[in-house]
């Protein structure tokens, strides 16, 4: 393997390290995903995506998903009088890799145009570099606004993604509660969920699970004396 | 006397939720400090997206792409002065970042795309008036030209430090541009357009600034007048007729005179209290209480 990865640039190997975050990331949060999508090796992902002069191109490297069953059943409300058949509040999802050495408003705007043409239900922008800070501004209040996706835009950074922190022994699994099961945690537990200990959303781990506010998540860590050890966070 | 017992008492259910505590009244000062607060930071929301929203129009300005930086049309100052006042100068910063993204200048009415730097190295040399100096690619890359730069620079050292939420009253002082043709921005209206219904397009770019402008000067007007409480398709409160464009001179045709009482008030000018002159002391044959029984009378018959 060693003498394997000098045939390529340190450039595409990077990109290959991020694409496959990105891609176990879907997987992670529920949408469908094949095994030898998430686990490309770098031949193939170099045949795939790389240019002749070794580099990448990077819109070879984009992609849409689709929620798996399990999760659209996990992102719908449990039905009520007033809402008796609600709808499930997720969709596809379209990832991008932009290469422009500065991202400011411009390309976010043109971004959010292409996913509302495309009828996608949020994005996930991977830049080279930090946005602007205009470009973030517009993000934080992107998700009510009429000409972003519904489920608004993430933007990761490169760097962020060529580890996959999940992965490390120290992060414990984070798994994300359903409505009911959140109601059925509080009514258990007879808590308000401004009682649960809390999350930031824009925590690392929140941030990869694309977490939103007023989700619970559920966090199992190894116990010496218990074997396992459940707590809860409320994502604020 | 029975011992009273230190411990709590147990009597309520375990499994019996806590009582409510939404009937509590709520307390009216906790109450106001929590809308204050709440207000402040819904003030400061609005005014960072007015800035937002301003940057977002600002990057694709000017619309017409032959604009000149050195003599912009009078909408198009008036505009940029308009959605660059309440900006602090960070904001003016991302506004030219932001511009420069988009590959044009960063002053804002300039239309012309950014300069290039002569070659693709991170450090340029650049030859000043003290010798050689070698600066980033990127400072060189923001402005057309150095006219652009002084004249955006110009705006950037009059923007308010203080953020537009905190700012007291209006936005502060107005911006002034650095522009060749100041006397077109600063002198009134220019003439109105005969027919701004003509059919066939305005022939050239002055007749459509002169239409924008009396446009902005009509909505102006009617703002005014919803301000003074009147209504839309009334008469306007305003009175034209108290200014008229004709000035007349009052000549005096006969030489001046020191002032005289009338003749008949001069033996009753003693009784008078700050120049009235009590009833009592007027003369019995002035009928005006006469006046005041017809007067009643009247009334009465009206009534029958």
């Amino acid at each position: 393997m060693a003498d394997d990865r000098e045939s390529y640039s340190p450039n595409l190997i990077r990109m290959w390290r991020a694409f496959r975050t990105c891609k176990e990331m879907c997987k992670d949060r529920g949408y469908e995903m094949l095994e030898e999508d998430y686990q490309i090796t770098l031949a193939e992902f170099a045949a795939k995506c790389g240019r002749e002069d070794g580099d990448v191109d990077r819109s070879r490297m984009n992609f849409s998903c689709v929620p798996s069953e399990e999760m659209l059943r996990k992102y719908t409300a449990p039905p009520t009088a007033k809402n008796p058949d609600p709808q499930p509040e997720i969709g596809k999802i379209w990832v991008e890799f932009n290469g422009d050495e500065n991202v400011g408003l411009k390309q976010l705007r043109d971004y959010m145009q292409h996913l509302v043409q495309g009828s996608y239900y949020n994005g996930v922008m991977v830049t080279t570099k930090p946005m602007t800070g205009m470009a973030l501004r517009l993000l934080r209040g992107a998700s009510g606004i009429k000409e972003g996706p519904m489920g608004g835009v993430e933007v990761f950074v490169e760097q962020e993604l060529l580890v996959n922190i999940t992965k490390h022994e120290l992060v414990p699994t984070h798994v994300l509660l359903s409505k009911e099961e959140k109601e059925q945690l509080l009514k258990r537990y007879r808590l308000k969920e401004t009682q649960l200990p809390r999350i930031q959303v824009t925590d690392p781990v929140a941030k990869y699970y694309g977490l939103r506010r007023g989700q619970v998540v559920k966090i199992i860590r190894h116990s010496e004396t218990a074997g396992r050890y459940a707590s809860y966070r409320w994502a604020i | 006397m029975p011992p009273k017992s230190i411990l709590k008492k147990t009597t309520v259910v375990a499994n019996q939720p806590p009582p409510a505590t939404d009937d509590r009244p709520v307390n009216k000062k906790h109450l106001e400090v929590a809308l204050h607060h709440a207000n402040i930071i819904e003030q400061r929301k609005t005014a960072e997206r007015e800035v937002l929203d301003s940057i977002i129009t600002l990057l694709d300005f000017p619309e017409s792409p032959d604009a000149d930086p050195r003599r912009p049309s009078s909408s198009d100052a008036l505009r940029f002065s308009q959605a660059v006042a309440p900006f602090q100068p960070a904001d003016y910063d991302s506004l030219i970042e932001e511009r420069n993204i988009a590959a044009k200048c960063g002053y804002a009415l300039c239309p012309r795309p950014k300069r290039k730097a002569p070659s693709a190295a991170r450090k340029q040399f650049v030859d000043t008036s003290h010798g050689v100096q070698i600066v980033d690619k990127k400072s060189l890359e923001v402005w057309c030209s150095d006219d652009c730069a002084r004249r955006a620079l110009y705006v950037k050292v009059q923007l308010n430090e203080e953020p537009a939420w905190l700012r007291q009253g209006s936005h502060g002082d107005k911006i002034e541009l650095m522009v060749e043709n100041s006397e077109e921005h600063h002198k009134a209206l220019p003439l109105r357009l005969k027919e701004p219904a003509d059919s066939k397009k305005p022939a050239d770019r002055e007749e459509e600034d002169v239409a924008a402008a009396w446009a902005a000067h009509d909505d102006a007007l009617a703002d005014l007048a919803i301000e003074r409480g009147e209504k839309p398709g009334r008469l306007s409160k305003a009175n034209k007729d108290l200014i008229q464009d004709k000035i007349r001179e009052r000549v005096a045709a006969t030489p001046p005179e020191p002032p005289s009482l009338p003749k008949d008030t001069i033996f009753q000018s003693h009784m008078a209290i700050e120049g009235h002159i009590p009833r009592s002391s007027k003369s019995k044959d002035e009928n005006d209480d006469d006046d005041d029984g017809n007067d009643a009378q009247d009334w009465d018959k009206h009534m029958g």
